[in-house]
């Protein structure tokens, strides 16, 4: 369903609207305004902007307490919205007046308003389908942050950490396209060439929120290479984006956990160390008391560089976790009826033998497997889960 | 080259754990897939492998070793930074925050390959940070230079830069001097500009007892001057703690330590408690205070006044 649809304006009105009719005219012009001027979305706005002339009202200039400096922000954030309201009012007030010149006898006139009246209700409804939602749905508060894309082999055996292996090689090319610099932070691999679990960094402007819709259970569908009598297999990997930025800033770290909950262990025993010992023993592991969360690390060569991708690691668990529990009340103060994803929940199917991948939340198939693998049929749905996002945001909004 | 691969794996398993192998095999790979490091570094697998089951060790292999942000060249005989200094450098440079207009000299005896006063010279401020470091060996005066190039850290035409010159630069320096620490004419050799606000040093300091058991990679590849705590056979049965006294006896006669300068001393197994009382009784220091590695074991001794 797409934006337009969902704010109750049919795209024919559109249409109808531009092809005037002699007799009909002015009923159906008329008609296109008021569904316009009805749409919900168009009444929220209204609102907003009521609650935030009743806001100025209420605010004292010279005496500003705390709670007016709360609503002078909240003034402030609203102040796009009155512009964009002004110039609604201003366009449909030119719309109004357009409107009778569309059955003057004058037929030059005549062909001039129709050519006005189309151009301004196409003004309007470019405000409603892209301007207010533009300035309703919240920013977000990902929008700058890389990425963590985190693989788990799950059931399937060696096939899935083989498919691991597809899946990851998958999202390094599509960050590529993108134009982000992807890497691979840690890997786990099996015996006969699969990965059992891995860690990618991908990093770039964008690329935790375009990447986000991704954490879910990936299902791939073939018949395994090691398969002797060509039986179709199902396994599965799990997908977890987290986000991660380029460089914590000193002080940010607080906010997510405290040091002293840290315990910073080293692997093995290392006998006297020092000058005794020259075998590279990098590997780390943290472990986050009050969540219970662990991270080990080794595959970089100095210990330095393991703590320092360990934490990268932790804060980026910690961080997806914030956000999960912002979300989840959020959602229970307003008893929310769009679903939360959840994690354990299949998102995708690869099915090889019939050369099909299905996104489950989009309801869609791309008929052509490799062009997923690729990247690019990903991009492309990425970019639907996307807007899928924005469209139920804004449902979120309009049900307030 | 799958297939190579898997080979050669189990060959390296031969000589290390079936994780370490792994590891070891992939950042060969890595390795070979880049730039080369130096002219001596293996371009082929099946040569860093044959080298490591030899008991070579992987940093020379490989040709380099990450220190913290620095990536340093590693070449054979000199000292292999350990985890362990990597570890200790990174809590000295918290102690400090110098600027460019408060700026800190640094002394470091012994330095090998370089690492610590690179890794200070990294982590601090541009402009902030005029380190010089001593060596007796020409190898690793040579490569702590070519360190100090290949990580962007200025070293001074001239010599230790005086202290009324730190203004004018915007870089930290780090200046590499052959010279033998033992003799105590080294100082004024050497052009040194003390006294110093930083004296670090992981001198030599296993005992001679432990050295005829050290592991083949370390002893027959690294030099043993970088690694025997008596270097002379006047102290048959040593602790290995020559060179404490050493630069005990520096601290002492040629005040080369500011009053609120900071000494940093690594130390080897057990040792901890008797440098800190050189460094006290001998070397005249008011405070000493232990540090303990990652794996808990007693590691290096501050001293202060
Ligand atoms: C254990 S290594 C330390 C190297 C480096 N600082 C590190 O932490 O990796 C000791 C160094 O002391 C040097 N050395 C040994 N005797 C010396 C002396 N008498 N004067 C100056 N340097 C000496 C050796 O050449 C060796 O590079």
């Amino acid at each position: 369903m797409s934006i337009l649809s969902r704010l109750n304006l049919r795209p024919h009105t559109f249409s109808a609207a531009c092809r005037v009719h002699k007799n009909r005219t002015y009923s159906t012009q008329q008609h296109a305004f008021t569904d316009l001027d009805n749409a919900p979305i168009v009444q929220l706005v209204r609102r907003k902007l009521q609650e935030r002339s009743k806001l100025q009202s209420e605010t004292s200039e010279d005496r500003v307490s705390a709670e007016d400096v709360a609503r002078i922000k909240k003034i402030k954030e609203l102040e796009q919205l009155q512009h964009a309201w002004e110039e609604w009012t201003q366009v449909a007030k030119s719309l109004q007046e357009t409107t009778p010149l569309l059955s003057d006898s004058d037929p030059a006139m005549r062909a001039l308003a129709e050519e006005e009246h189309a151009s301004l209700t196409q003004e309007l409804s470019a405000m409603v389908e892209t301007t207010f939602p533009r300035l309703l749905i919240p920013a977000s508060s990902t929008a700058h942050m890389s990425a963590l894309v985190e693989l788990r082999s799950g059931v399937g055996g060696s096939e899935s950490s083989l498919f691991l292996g597809e899946i990851m090689r998958m999202y390094l090319r599509v960050a590529g396209s993108y134009g982000w610099k992807a890497s691979v932070l840690s890997r786990n691999e099996t015996e006969n060439g699969g990965i059992k679990d891995a860690i990618l960094e991908v990093k770039g402007e964008g690329a935790y929120d375009i990447l986000r819709w991704e954490s879910g259970v990936h299902r791939v569908q073939r018949v395994p290479a090691t398969e002797a009598n060509g039986r179709v297999h199902t396994s599965t990997v799990s997908v977890m984006v987290l986000p991660t930025s380029e460089d914590s800033e000193p002080g940010k770290d607080e906010e997510l956990f405290k040091m002293s909950d840290v315990r910073i262990e080293v692997m093995r025993a290392r006998g006297a160390g020092g000058q005794h010992v020259n075998k590279t023993e990098s590997a780390v592991r943290l472990v986050h008391d009050p969540t219970g969360i662990t991270v080990s690390m080794q595959d970089e060569r100095s210990q330095h560089q393991n703590k320092r991708r360990a934490f990268q690691v932790l804060r980026a668990r910690l961080m997806d976790r914030k956000l999960e529990e912002e979300m989840a009340q959020r959602r229970a103060v307003r008893k929310n009826l769009v679903r939360s994803a959840d994690r354990s929940e299949k998102v995708r199917t690869y099915n090889y033998a019939q050369d099909r991948v299905t996104d489950h939340r989009l309801g869609w198939s791309v008929m052509n497997l490799l062009s997923v693998m690729e990247g690019d049929a990903l991009r492309d749905i990425l970019q639907a889960l996307e807007e899928k996002h924005g469209e139920e945001q804004l449902e979120e909004l309009l049900t307030e | 080259m799958r297939r190579v691969a898997s080979r050669l794996l189990h060959v390296l398993e031969r000589v290390l754990d079936a994780e370490s192998a792994v590891r070891e095999l992939r950042w060969m790979q890595e390795v070979l897939a880049g730039p080369k490091p130096s002219p001596s570094t293996s371009t082929t697998l099946e040569d860093m492998v044959a080298r490591r089951v030899r008991g070579e060790p992987l940093q020379y292999i490989l040709g380099t070793q990450p220190f913290g942000p620095l990536t340093l060249l590693t070449r054979a005989p000199v000292l292999i930074p350990r985890t362990e200094t990597e570890d200790w450098a990174h809590r000295l440079a918290e102690m400090r925050q110098p600027t460019r207009h408060k700026p800190l000299s640094v002394l470091d005896l012994c330095t090998g390959s370089g690492c610590i006063p690179l890794l200070l010279c990294s982590l601090w401020a541009p402009g902030s940070t005029h380190a010089c470091g001593v060596d007796i060996s020409e190898d690793a005066i040579k490569l702590s230079a070519d360190n100090a190039r290949a990580n962007d850290i200025a070293i001074p035409e001239k010599g230790p830069l005086p202290p009324h010159e730190f203004r004018l630069r915007d870089r930290n320096t780090f200046t590499p001097l052959l010279g033998n620490i033992r003799d105590s004419a080294f100082v004024v050799a050497s052009g040194l500009h003390p006294p110093f606000d930083i004296i670090t040093s992981n001198p030599p300091y296993i005992p001679k007892r432990e050295y005829d058991e050290l592991p083949v990679s370390v002893k027959d590849f690294e030099d043993h001057r970088a690694l025997l705590g008596d270097p002379d056979d006047t102290v048959p049965d040593g602790r290995g703690l020559t060179f404490y006294h050493t630069i005990a006896e520096l601290l002492n006669s040629n005040k080369l330590l500011k009053c609120d300068g900071i000494v940093a001393l690594e130390v080897g197994a057990g040792q901890a408690r008797d440098v800190a009382s050189i460094m006290e009784n001998q070397g005249g220091m008011r405070h000493t205070r232990i540090w303990n590695d990652p794996w808990g074991k007693e590691r290096v001794v501050i001293a202060t006044n």
